[in-house]
């Protein structure tokens, strides 16, 4: 058993210096749903006159696992990613405006790879893959609007693309405005085509390339309740067909490591109500999300965040905010199994596993003009943690690959 | 006795108030004057305090009437259209009477200070006069005649507005007497 | 907290179908800030996003427009 491990662990090592990337997570972090509809909506109706620019970096950084949760002698240090997000958006003509997304990450680190009973009967261990160098994933999109007296329509597409992984989505989404705009439907379908080909293909002697279907819609009804207030709901559903395991994870099955092996479709719907008030004698602003989320895999999921936008002194806005999440477990989800299942669908991966989680943050935001332009500068910080003990119901054995980071973020946006 | 229906709960009575104060406020429908229309008066203390603005003070002009606030984008583009308007027809033929609805008209003061026209607000932070003229989005303006008639009503503002703008005018400036 | 949420959404569906005014067009100085916008930074809510859609089994997506300064 050890020697099959050490030989794992070897082989994943020889799989990292060759530049193997944990192209999924990667992928997953900041995924091509860029440009499926109804996502990074800068439908910000204050933009919709001038050309905005805006940078963000961004260093994710996760915490390392502790020794008690990883199996002896394992990697510990886990993902550290430099992210860059640059933003355009102008208007062509008086009726069409165009937006421009591109991002470019560079990660590093060890990840999840399977997870082994503990030998001294304690809560089981995670083994690690080796550590990666330096991965880059780069990824584009292009959204075009058109303008209406009474709504909107935007066509949008994007691209993604790692060494082992290559992604298309595009989009349609509009919206229609009623009661003096008091209420805004709102509506989108979109899709995304993916393909993997993950390096060292024989290893889990599989085919050399994965592909994975995606098709999403959402529904939206916006209302303003009051001249400080305002509430949303949206429903979204999206479909996932193909390929949808982690090529990089493995499971233990009575004793033995076989691949990750999910079902091949998906469906999953989520309802996200947000809620907008602002008070006027407090210069302040409160803003309060709730999303509920539930598949076909037996996972459901509750969000709660919260944030409250202070102004201070016309210029100075600081912001404090919060979030807690909550999910339980997909069916056929396990840390290992000791026997095997009839629907031969095996996931030690964390992501599948019950657990709460629950992050602060801390952001502030200056104003400013130079050369009569508008600039406004942002600094966060956030700090993540998860765990079973956050869970809103009570998790027996919690997955030792639960993960928490802290990141630390600055942007800039020029409006002309 | 027994009740006939059960108890209502808080949270049911507040929708059944918010239902009928729907229905009451169904009953005011938003009304737009347009061309042909005779505008109203307009009377008003000036944003910056010196007195007062009014429509019939500019009898005999042709006015542009614009509604303008300075949390409205388009509206950093019309004030300057506006005031290069004011410089081109000059004050015997032409007037731009300015209304400002800000809520708080500091912000309005704010906003002129940063970008200064040659031509005074009419404060109306209660925004009586939009009700009046029945504005529909932000910004609107209405090309009034030397007569006191609505021509034109513009809504929103865009740079490309500002040719067809000056063409209408001109010809209101030539052809009123 | 639920429960104040659902009336919430009540509120909307009831002032929405049945064409309540609320709000006139030149009364939207406070919607119009960008601290009301449903994503005030939205760089910040793509990339939020996508963490959290990497590390949690829910899905990407941050809703609908609407509100803002509606303005042509």
């Amino acid at each position: 058993m050890a020697k099959a491990s050490r030989r794992f662990r070897r082989a994943a090592r020889r799989r990292a210096l060759r530049g193997l990337p944990r192209g999924r997570v990667l992928k997953a972090l900041t995924s091509s749903t860029l440009a499926l509809p109804g996502l990074a909506s800068h439908a910000d109706e204050l933009g919709s006159l001038g050309i905005e620019a805006d940078y963000k970096y961004a260093r994710y950084s996760e915490d390392r696992i502790p020794s008690s949760k990883v199996t002896p002698g394992g990697e510990r240090d886990r993902y550290t990613i430099d992210v860059n997000q640059v933003h355009l958006s102008g208007p062509i003509t008086e009726r069409f405006k165009l937006d421009l997304d591109v991002g470019y990450e560079v990660m590093s680190g060890a990840t999840p790879w399977y997870v082994v009973p503990n030998p001294s009967g304690g809560q089981p261990l995670q083994v690690m893959t080796g550590a990666t160098i330096d991965e880059k994933r780069t990824d584009g999109s292009l959204k075009g609007t058109m303008l209406f007296d009474r709504g909107s329509a935007a066509l949008s597409g994007g691209v993604s693309v790692e060494n082992d992984y290559l992604a298309f989505t595009g989009g349609l989404d509009g919206e229609r405005y009623f009661n003096e705009k008091n209420t805004t439907l709102s509506g989108g379908l979109g899709f995304s085509i993916d393909r993997i080909e993950p390096t060292d293909a024989e290893a889990f002697g599989r085919n050399s390339e994965e592909d994975k279907q995606t098709v999403s819609g959402f529904l939206g009804l916006s209302q303003v309740l009051g001249r400080e207030t305002i509430v949303q709901a949206t429903l979204q559903y999206q479909f996932d067909n193909g390929f949808l395991s982690d090529p990089y994870k493995r499971a233990l099955v009575e004793g033995v490591p076989v691949p990750d092996a999910r079902p091949d479709m998906r469906h999953q719907i989520s309802l996200l109500t947000r809620f907008r008030h602002h008070f006027e004698t407090l210069r302040a602003t409160l803003h309060a999300d709730y999303r509920f989320y539930v598949d076909d895999w037996g996972i459901n999921a509750h969000t709660f965040e919260v944030a409250w936008y202070q102004t201070l002194w016309e210029s100075l806005r600081l912001i404090p905010s919060f979030r807690y999440y909550t999910q339980s477990a997909a069916d056929f989800y396990a840390p290992y199994y000791e026997g095997p299942r009839g629907d031969n669908h095996y996931s030690s991966d964390y992501r599948l596993s019950p657990y709460g989680a629950i992050s602060w943050r801390i952001k502030a935001e200056t104003r400013f003009q130079i050369w009569s332009l508008d600039w406004i500068a942002n600094v966060g910080y956030e700090q993540y943690m998860s765990g079973g003990n956050y869970a809103i119901r009570g998790v027996s054995v919690e997955n030792p690959g639960l993960v928490g980071f802290d990141m630390l973020s600055a942007g800039l946006t020029l409006r002309f | 006795m027994t009740k006939l229906h059960p108890t209502h709960s808080r949270r049911a009575r507040g929708v059944e108030v918010l239902a009928l104060l729907c229905a009451l406020a169904l009953a005011s429908t938003a009304f737009a004057l347009s061309t042909g229309d005779r505008a109203p008066a307009v009377k008003g203390p000036r944003l910056d305090g010196k007195g007062e603005l009014s429509l019939e003070a500019q009898r005999g002009k042709v006015v542009y009437l614009d509604f303008w606030a300075s949390w409205c984008k388009p509206c950093a583009v019309s004030l300057p259209a506006l005031d290069a308007f004011r410089k081109e027809f000059g004050e015997k033929d032409f007037a731009v009477l300015a209304v400002n609805v800000d809520q708080d008209p500091a912000k309005a003061r704010t906003f002129l200070s940063l970008r200064p026209v040659g031509y005074p607000s009419l404060n109306d932070p209660k925004g009586l006069l939009p009700v009046q003229f029945g504005v529909e989005t932000m910004p609107t303006s209405f090309l009034i005649d030397r007569h006191g008639v609505i021509r034109q009503v513009h809504r929103g503002f865009r740079k490309e507005d500002i040719p067809e703008l000056r063409a209408a005018i001109q010809e209101l400036i030539r052809n009123g007497r | 907290m639920t429960r104040l949420l659902a009336f919430a959404a009540l509120c909307a569906v009831a002032a929405a179908s049945s064409g309540c005014t609320a709000v006139r067009p030149w009364e939207r100085d406070a919607l119009a800030r960008r601290d009301m916008a449903w994503d005030p930074d939205p760089l910040e809510a793509a990339l939020h996003s996508h963490i959290y859609f990497s590390k949690e089994a829910s899905l990407a997506g941050s809703g609908a427009g609407g509100g803002g300064c509606g303005c042509n």
